[in-house]
Formats: C-alpha cells, structure tokens, sequence
C-alpha cells in the first residue's frame, strides 16, 4: 500500500445516453407537458474496475475499440469522476493523452508554451525558469516567435510533447502517442520517456502496437466491454489477446 | 507527495475554489489571450475598445439627446453610463455562456477547474468596462460634466457589477450545458431587457404605475449604482448600496453552489 501509485477501486463511470437528444429546454417542456417521461439508457463506459499499479511499474492497457480504454485514461487523470468507485493517485501525473491540450493557434510557439503549461497546472513563473530548455528539446527555436497556425502538425505536437514531458512526472499516461514528429523525435522522445522509466516514473500505456506494449510493460491489463478480462505477465496476455483478435 | 483520491475530496464548492487559486495563472493568461486575440489583428488595435462605445454614444444622443434634453442634463453622459454597466453585464453572461457551451471542449480533454473559463469571461469584461470608462472620460470632458469625489465609489460599483455578473455567469452557464437553447433565449430577454430598463430614457417619462414595476427588474439597481456617482455626482442612498450588494451576493452564491454541484457532469454532458 506504501508504494502504490494508481489503485482502483470498484471503478464504474456511467453514461447516461438518452434514447433521442433533447438537449433543450423547449422540447424538454413540450415532453414535460405531454406527460412523456425522458427515456434514458445507461451505459457503463467502465464497470467495476479494480486495479492497483506500484510505483515504477510500467504497465499496458490493451483492448477493442470501445472497450474503456480511454475512460480509463479520463478518470485516471480527473477529467471525469467515476460515477462509484474510487481512484488514487499519488504524485504529479502528466496525461499525455492531449498533447498541446488549449493550444491557441493565433497565438506564437512561446505565448502557448505559457498557456499550455498553465493548463498542465504549471505556475507562470516555473514555466519561464524552464522555456529555454523547452524549446530547445521541440527543436523549433526558429519559429517559437512564429504563431502556431503557420507550424506543420508535427511541430504543433513536437511542442505539446516537449512542454509536457520537461518535468520528470511521477505517473506518465501514453495514449499511442510514441510517434511524434519525424524519425529523429520519435527516437529523441522515446528517450525521455525510457530515461523516466528508468528514474522511477510509473507508466500507464495504451496501445494496439503489441511490439512497444512487449517492449516497455512489465504487466497489461486487459480491458473488454468496460471490465477487467485479464491482467498479468506481457507474454501471456498478448498472446492471449492476439489469438482473441485473430479468431 | 501530491495525492488525489476521488474518494476523499473536499465538498465541491471549497475543492473548486482551492483548485482555482492553483490554477490562477491560467486564469490571468487567458484573460491576456482573449483580448491579445480580439485586437491583434485589428489596425486600430485596443483603440477600437475606446471608439466602439464613443460611436454608440454619439449615434444615440444625436438620436434621443434632444427629446431629453430638459430631463436628463448632459444626456451623453447618462446613457454612456449606463450602458456601459449594461454591456458589462450582458456581454460577461453571454461571453461565458458561449465558450462554456461551445468551447468547453477543453474540459473533457484534460483536467482543469471547471469554472476558469467564466472567471476569465468576468476577467475579460473587467478589462473591457475600464477601457470603455476611458472614452466616458473624453465625453465628460467635451461637454464639461463635474467629476466628483463621489468617484471614488465606483471601485465599490464595478466590483458589485462583477460580483453579480459573475454569480449570473455560472447560473447560466450550467442551464447552457443542459439545454443548448438557453443561449438563444437569454439573448432575446435580454433584447427586452433593454428596452425595459432605463438606460436610453430617464425612468421620469414611463408612467407611474410602469415606474413602480421597475422594482422588479434586477438590472436597474446595477445600472444606478454605477451610474449615480458618474452622471448625478452623489453617493448611491444607502439602501440602493445594500439592495445591490444583497443582489449581488446572493447571486454569486446561488450561481456558485449550483455550478459547483453541477460541475463533475459537465464533462460527461459537453
């Protein structure tokens, strides 16, 4: 229990998905008057997810399309609350999930690396102590005066990559994002990502590569219609999954 | 060590309120990124924020200064006034409603305090209404207008327009979420409520029994108490001072306690 560093507990995140969209008040008034009540269906994006992660550990989430794998994601980094259940967390998380979440594109490479950061929760002033090195890693230097609707998506993500990942977060989340920019930046931030692995950073990573999934994880859970179907050792469950998949 | 535990979190309407503090340098940005935004590309730049209203002033009086003109002295002066206490309102509520329930994207990607984006709106307005005071500086001074002491009040005037804007904001914003349309019909009540509140007109010309209903609408309190220190150069009576900050209060305390209970479904509803 010391050393945890993400634990789930029971973990269900219910959508409410109303049979036909009434989103306005009009024709919620006109169904309110002709006495029809508003049918809902309730969908469990996750459903009663247990799991806990140590520090250090590098784990992988695998699963099909619609299985939960991003709402996992969202309630581990409080974008949203789990509707029961309870989620833990300890120590500074950078969700990699977004990378330049509210970057605004009239605005120059610098004044987002500002805004980005405050996003992530950073102070203006740490952000400043830093932005050289920022810069430096994204490789842009010569456009950060530059507003960012002029920069290549490549860029855009080079410098939403390079303003997250510059401090060293306690708790990574990767959402397939390891292929950012060109060759020389996906082995450059590659690099970073195994040095905090090996500093001690706890790493969630989802993926359908099974090749990185095998090469980082030491342990993947296995997501299937918003459960837990199985978790263990990378070998077994990989295999298991792909054979799944192929059948 | 930074914990988070989903479990254990204070109740929404403190926990919201710590993470804004934590968060304020975010705020302060986006306020600084939305007028950057607005009047970077614009020649005349922050110019425009002078000339908008002085244009509106100018049109209107040489419209309705001369039927007026015994009435209201200084006829430029009363309407820009209230006007500007006006626009502050409205154009807050509305700014806020609209990137809360067409911009709000943002939540649902990554976590931030729910409620930045209509502090920035109010921030936004702030910026907006003292520039704007500025070109009611250059009216005063071409029609010769006194400036009192009763100047000083006006600090107390801005922070109960915001206050109640702010409180306003957040009601609206999370009716927005729920129902879409709570935009469109808040911009034509707030069409009528224009014309029924006396920003224009001096509230002597409605009849008597018009006169009292005024009473009832909010809005009229908000515009005196901005507008009394500027065009009738005296303090507010002391219980207009206390109706508008009971008014203002109770709204940012209402609005708060609702968009904070509110605020986890935000980004499922979004």
């Amino acid at each position: 229990m010391d050393n945890v560093a993400i634990q789930l507990n029971n973990v269900t995140v219910r959508f409410r998905i109303p049979h036909e969209k009434i989103p306005t008040l009009q024709e919620y008034a006109i169904r309110w008057l002709k006495r029809r009540s508003v049918s809902f269906t309730d969908f469990n994006a996750l459903n009663n997810v247990s799991f806990s992660i140590k520090q250090g550990e590098t784990v992988g989430i695998i699963g099909a399309n619609g299985a939960g794998k991003s709402t996992l994601l969202k309630v581990i980094s409080r974008v949203i609350r789990p509707t029961h259940g309870r989620v833990f967390l300890r120590g500074r998380i950078a969700p990699l999930l977004e990378l330049g979440a509210g970057f605004d594109y009239e605005m120059t490479g610098r004044e987002n690396i500002f805004l980005n950061g405050a996003v992530l929760g950073f102070s203006r002033k740490d952000t400043a102590s830093r932005l050289d090195r920022i810069v430096e890693f994204s490789g842009i230097s010569e456009f950060i005066d530059a507003p960012i609707r002029t920069y290549s998506s490549g860029m855009v993500a080079r410098l939403g990559f390079a303003v997250a990942t510059d401090v060293q977060p306690d708790i990574l989340i990767i959402d397939e994002i390891l292929a950012v920019g060109d060759a020389d930046f996906q082995k450059k931030s590659a690099a970073r990502i195994l040095q905090y692995h090996n500093d001690g950073s706890t790493i969630l990573l989802v993926s359908h590569n099974q090749v990185s999934i095998k090469n980082l994880c030491n342990r993947v859970i296995w997501l299937e219609h918003g459960s837990v179907k199985m978790a263990g050792r990378v070998d077994d469950i990989v295999e298991k999954y792909s054979l799944e998949m192929l059948s | 060590m930074l914990e988070y535990d989903s479990a254990k979190r204070p109740p929404p309407a403190i926990d919201e309120f710590l993470q804004l503090v934590r968060y304020r340098d975010l705020i302060l940005l986006m306020v600084g990124n939305i007028l950057k935004n607005r009047y970077k590309r614009s020649l005349l730049g922050v110019f425009w924020m002078l000339l908008n209203p002085l244009l509106q002033t100018i049109v209107l009086s040489i419209a309705f200064g001369t039927i007026f003109k015994s009435s209201l002295p200084n006829y430029a002066v009363y309407l820009l006034s209230g006007l500007l206490a006006w626009n502050f309102i409205t154009q807050t509520t509305q700014y806020a409603m609209s990137t809360m329930a067409y911009g709000g994207g943002l939540l649902k990607r990554i976590y931030i305090p729910r409620a930045t984006y209509i502090i920035a709106a109010v921030g936004n307005g702030l910026i907006n209404l003292i520039v704007s005071i500025g070109a009611l500086l250059i009216i005063i001074i071409f029609l010769n207008h006194a400036i009192t002491p009763a100047w000083f009040f006006l600090p107390v005037s801005i922070m109960i327009l915001a206050i109640f804007s702010l409180g306003l904001a957040l009601l609206l914003s999370t009716a927005s979420v729920f129902f879409t349309d709570t935009v469109d019909i808040y911009q034509v009540l707030v069409q009528a409520l224009f014309f029924l509140t006396p920003i224009m007109y001096p509230p002597s010309i409605l009849p008597l029994e018009w006169s009292q209903l005024l009473i009832l609408n909010p809005f009229v309190i908000l515009i005196e108490i901005f507008r009394i220190p500027i065009h009738a150069n005296h303090l507010p009576d002391f219980s207009l001072i206390v109706n508008a900050v009971s008014l203002a209060l109770i709204t940012l305390v209402a609005g708060w306690v609702l968009f904070t209970s509110k605020a986890d479904q935000l980004a499922y509803r979004l």
